[in-house]
């Protein structure tokens, strides 16, 4: 490991939301040429493993595609027809828009506050910077499985530990019913990105000058006037960051549901991604089905993310 | 533990804590159980990983064996964990390679077609990943890169890209443009300038990307199930979720938890080791958010 | 490791040596590996390694044993008997078959993947359930011919062979056969005051006993346990009650269900009373199958119905009581489990695939590595081999392996297996819910069993 030394410090420019930068001074058209090939690498990957397969997805999306045996002609629109009547697709849409709305406010909320918490550089707060940071070290897959074992009847660690303190005497049941499984997903997801979504935030709030705070203390100024009339105005283009980021990676929720609850108790949990998921490979083994609702989300998503993006835009003017 | 250590102290900052109103140790104490709350998951996955279960290799007093399951399964751990490895560093390089260069273009030029690639970049966090990876499989066996760990990276890769990408770009824009114009007046060219000037600036930020980079393609389950079919090229956690289910869908919690210790404790490891130098990166405001 | 390693490398010579003397006999004719010919190769026939086929007539075409290399995928469930059969054919056998096996949840996608574009394994399992489906799309070879020419053809256990066969043409022959069973434990049957050597004989003893069980009040320890929430446990351990009461599941095409049937009323209904009465284990209500029989497994459960594949494991902590799964009045029935396997439609090793499969349904396979591990043979005529002599409980197992049957259906996955099967929610509503609806929820089966 080599050991890296801080950079000079930075003199801070307004924060802006990324726009084009000016141009050197060189002719345009040269500029251009180099920009293209430092992006170069960046253009291929999109081109050939992201642009191309989205494609494909279209195509499948308007054809009577099998899992088992492909392509066997255009379709257009019976695939869209069967998904949008299938019996969960509505709601899919209604579980995933509620599992977002819980999981963003829930990470925002509690991001924002680690972030203000841990803030110093104290001993103590970094040891919690780090106990917060380390389960974003697992990958999703690992931590549901943890988690799993952790709400298995067989076991759990709680049982024992509810038992000792007398609260109850039967196990509790995790994933049981509908609420009791989405909310223990909800702990895992919490548990598993609090520290990202902090640490994003912290990087925001390292920014903020700290003469802007001396000149608000001097005007005697309150906590809660400081943080509404500075620390929020000023931290903007992370939080859009971290929303953009939560939404979309909620809206998309599969593997923690895949793993903990399999779409269950009673089709209670089945996300749209999951929907996908069973349309594809289990049972209805049929891509093209798949891809139309896949085209589907994409272009919710995408409206999604363009209105957010404009609400972020419109408010920095 | 590394403690990062800010660049600039700064005192007059109000404070979130009910420290100042209520002393010191009901603080420390809740606090210390927010961080316990953090810890205790995996805490536990290794100590149950260790302890006696029915139904798996530890059944009687503490001990390894689960972890001798793991280390015998089929091909044994090691192969595993070389595939793993192999297939993580080969993101990691392909996705810092990608990211430093292209993250420099966007900040740094205009070019025809830039904001188009830039949205593409970003739209790659929306098509869900299940969605993609059939056509992917198509895609690959068309160039004759199926069942390899080399078209599995390639993958990984790209869906590190909308991250990665507007990570550098964000930190190639906080660096002061003075600074390199400084080195261009001396005639050096775009690419000396960002080699000599820039990288040291952006380094926090690359060592974030690249951490995550490798965290996402080690822990990554799905894409080599469906990419690799050759049982001597799985990656570690497709291995550990073929060992949890036995016969019957049983699962084998020991081997499970073992599994999930093998699997996170690389990953805490690095992550504990680099975590100064880009915890310092942010906490010197190299970064804009 | 070194032992792979070895055996790698002498298969490798061993390849080099047959397609050598391939090309000598044949003067130098190309493709070392052509399998798509019909004609029987007469180089590799294995003298030196010896692959005795007990007893199973020379004129059977056995296929071509020159050192190809075969590939094989099989789910995670059955590994154990996969990799003892694989170590045994590569061990006497010039073929060496590469073995992949893959997690089961995830079984289905993978498959999927590879057929969509030609790159199916030379040899693959499936659940037998979903054999009908993955046949009829053409996954697989058609073995029609062959299997008539195996001089134990009608040995070979119906259910499996029916479930393969589509239009006349037959595709698959078993792999490993799996079947239900009423397990108990015999000492908490001792304890409660139970005869340890009788099993029930009806579904109300069944009920009876596991109340007599729960009633010990013994910490940890319930009546019964099933998975609640696991639609392919509950097709495994509850048809055979409807069979063995003498009704049907489905109709004989299954494309309608008529699970709304009085014996499967039943069913529901007693397990409806003993969820009720407090005698099923904690957790069975969402049990999603993955933990289903480790209850059982560490003497936590009085009696329920058990996958006889794990009677060998269940029995390292538990002293094991085995009955057939009663229906309401007794009589007897099982679900015949396990996997098919078949060569795939992208095998260019037709041949050679073939060898595995003939080898695979010799007495050697069937006795010598099946039996020997304690695993149901797949051949009637077997039923009493050595190994399971010395354990009549194997011996009651073989028996009722006759009596079974294997439900056909060609959406039966998404009907019965998949998480969110219409079926699924039938069997909660009965047992959890208020108010009955079966009706409802069957005619729910029936419209996706018929669709097409």
């Amino acid at each position: 490991m080599t050991t890296v030394t801080a950079p000079p410090p930075v003199t801070h420019a307004p924060a802006t939301l990324p726009g084009p930068g000016p141009r050197p001074r060189r002719g345009r058209a040269a500029a251009g040429l180099q920009g293209w090939l430092y992006a170069l690498p960046t253009a291929l990957f999109v081109g050939f493993l992201f642009i191309a397969p989205v494609l494909l997805v279209l195509r499948m999306s308007a054809s009577d595609w099998k899992l088992f045996t492909g392509d066997n002609g255009w379709n257009l629109p019976v695939n869209f027809e069967n998904v949008t009547s299938n019996r969960f697709f509505v709601s899919s849409i209604l579980f995933t828009l509620q599992y977002t709305a819980i999981a963003t406010v829930l990470l925002m909320v509690l991001g924002l506050g680690l972030a203000l918490l841990v803030q110093e550089s104290t001993r103590w707060k970094s040891f919690l910077r780090t106990a917060i940071l380390v389960p974003s070290a697992l990958g999703l897959a690992s931590a549901s499985l943890l988690f799993y074992a952790l709400y298995s009847p067989q076991s759990s660690p709680f049982n024992p530990i509810l038992r000792w303190l007398g609260v109850t005497d039967s196990s509790v049941s995790f994933l049981g019913t509908p609420s009791a499984a989405l909310w223990s997903t909800v702990a895992l997801i919490v548990w598993r990105f609090a520290g990202f979504y902090m640490l994003l935030l912290l990087v925001g709030l390292q920014r903020i000058p700290g003469d802007v705070y001396e000149a608000a203390r001097i005007d005697g100024a309150t906590w809660w006037q400081t943080f509404r009339g500075i620390t929020l105005p000023l931290l903007k283009p992370s939080i859009s960051l971290a929303l953009i980021l939560c939404v979309t990676g909620s809206l998309l929720a599969f593997d923690q549901f895949y793993i903990l609850t399999k779409g269950g108790p009673d089709n209670s949990t089945i996300t749209v991604v999951q929907l996908i998921y069973n349309q594809a490979f289990s049972g209805q083994n049929n891509l093209g089905r798949a891809a139309a609702l896949s085209v589907i989300v994409l272009g919710a998503l995408i409206l999604i993310n363009a209105l957010q993006f404009k609400g972020l835009k419109s408010e920095d003017q | 533990m590394a403690t990062p250590t800010r660049a600039v102290e700064r005192e007059a900052r109000p404070r979130l804590t009910a420290g100042l109103i209520l002393g010191r140790t009901p603080y420390y104490v809740s606090t210390g159980a927010l961080a316990v709350i953090f810890l205790f998951p995996l805490l536990w996955s290794a100590v149950a990983s260790v302890s006696p279960q029915a139904g798996s290799a530890q059944t009687e007093g503490f001990g390894f064996g689960n972890y001798r399951t793991l280390a015998g399964y089929q091909a044994g751990i090691g192969q595993y964990l070389l595939n793993s490895a192999f297939t993580s560093l080969l993101t990691v390089a392909l996705t810092l390679i990608c990211s430093f260069f292209g993250g420099y273009a966007f900040a740094r030029f205009d070019f025809p077609g830039k904001n188009i690639l830039f949205l593409s970049v970003l739209a790659i966090l929306m098509v869900p990943y299940a969605t993609l990876l059939i056509p992917l499989y198509v895609m690959l066996n068309a160039v004759g890169l199926q069942d390899s760990l080399v078209g599995l990276s390639l993958v990984l890769t790209l869906f590190q890209l909308p991250f990665s990408i507007f990570m550098m770009r964000i930190s190639f824009e906080s660096v002061p443009k003075e600074i390199e114009e400084a080195a261009r007046v001396d005639g050096a060219g775009t690419f000396a300038a960002l080699v000599r000037v820039l990288l040291p600036a952006v380094k926090p930020a690359l060592i974030t990307v690249g951490l995550f980079a490798f965290l996402a393609a080690w822990n990554d389950f799905i894409a080599p199930l469906i990419l690799i079919s050759s049982s001597d090229k799985l990656p570690l956690p497709l291995a550990i979720a073929n060992l949890r289910q036995q016969v019957m869908g049983v699962i084998d919690y020991g081997a499970t938890e073992a599994g999930v210790v093998v699997l996170a404790l690389p990953c805490i490891v690095l992550f504990l080791l680099l975590q100064r130098h880009y915890v310092n990166g942010f906490m010197s405001g190299a970064l804009k958010g | 490791m070194k032992v792979w390693k070895r055996r790698r490398i002498a298969g490798a010579v061993a390849a080099v040596i047959a397609t050598s003397m391939t090309l000598a006999a044949c003067g130098g004719s190309t493709g070392g590996a052509a399998g798509s010919t019909s004609a029987p190769a007469t180089a590799g026939s294995s003298g030196a390694s010896g692959s005795a086929s007990g007893g199973a007539g020379a004129a059977a075409d056995q296929g071509v044993d020159d050192g190809t290399t075969l590939t094989l995928w099989t789910r995670a469930p059955l590994e154990k008997q996969a990799k003892a059969l694989v170590e045994a054919y590569n061990g006497s056998h010039q073929n060496q078959v590469e073995l992949t096996v893959v997690p089961n949840d995830d079984y289905v996608a993978k498959v999927g993947a590879a057929a969509g574009s030609g790159q199916l394994p030379d040899l693959f399992g499936a659940d037998i359930v979903y054999v009908p489906n993955w046949a009829s799309q053409g996954l697989y070879a058609d073995l029609t011919d062959r299997i008539a020419g195996l001089p134990y053809a009608d040995t070979l256990n119906k259910g499996h062979i029916d479930a393969g066969t589509v239009d006349g043409q037959k595709f698959v022959l078993p792999f490993v056969l799996d079947l239900s069973v009423m397990m108990y434990n015999k000492t908490l049957y001792s304890e409660a005051g139970l005869d340890p050597e009788k099993g029930p004989a009806t579904l109300a003893e069944f009920a009876d006993q596991a109340t007599k069980i729960a009633a010990l009040k013994k910490p940890g320890v319930s009546g019964t346990y099933f998975g609640g929430n696991c639609g392919g446990c509950l097709v495994f351990t509850w048809f055979p009650m409807v069979w063995a009461s003498g009704e049907e599941v489905m109709n004989a095409d299954g494309t309608e269900s008529l699970l709304g049937g009085s014996a499967a009323q039943q069913v529901y209904s007693t397990y409806k009373t003993l969820n009720d009465d407090g005698v099923i284990g904690d957790g069975a209500r969402d049990e999603t199958g993955a933990t289903w029989v480790a209850g059982f497994q560490s003497g936590n459960v009085g009696v329920m119905p058990y996958p006889a594949t794990l009677l060998a494991t269940a029995s390292e902590s538990v002293d094991v009581g085995v009955s057939a799964l009663p229906g309401v009045d007794g009589g007897g029935s099982t679900f015949v489990g396990g996997d098919g396997l078949g060569i795939s439609k992208d095998s260019k090793s037709g041949e050679q695939a073939w060898n595995f499969l003939a080898w695979l349904t010799s007495d050697a396979a069937q006795v010598d590595v099946l039996a020997k591990g304690g695993d149901v043979v797949s051949r009637s005529d077997l039923a009493n081999n050595e190994y399971a002599a010395k354990d009549p409980r194997l011996v009651l197992i073989n028996e009722i392996a006759g009596k079974g049957k294997t439900p056909v259906a060609l959406n039966f996955q998404s009907a019965f297996n998949a998480s969110d099967s219409p079926w699924l929610t039938l069997v909660r509503n009965a047992v959890y819910g208020g108010d009955s609806s079966v009706e409802a929820d069957n005619t729910a089966i029936t419209s996706v069993l018929a669709q097409q």
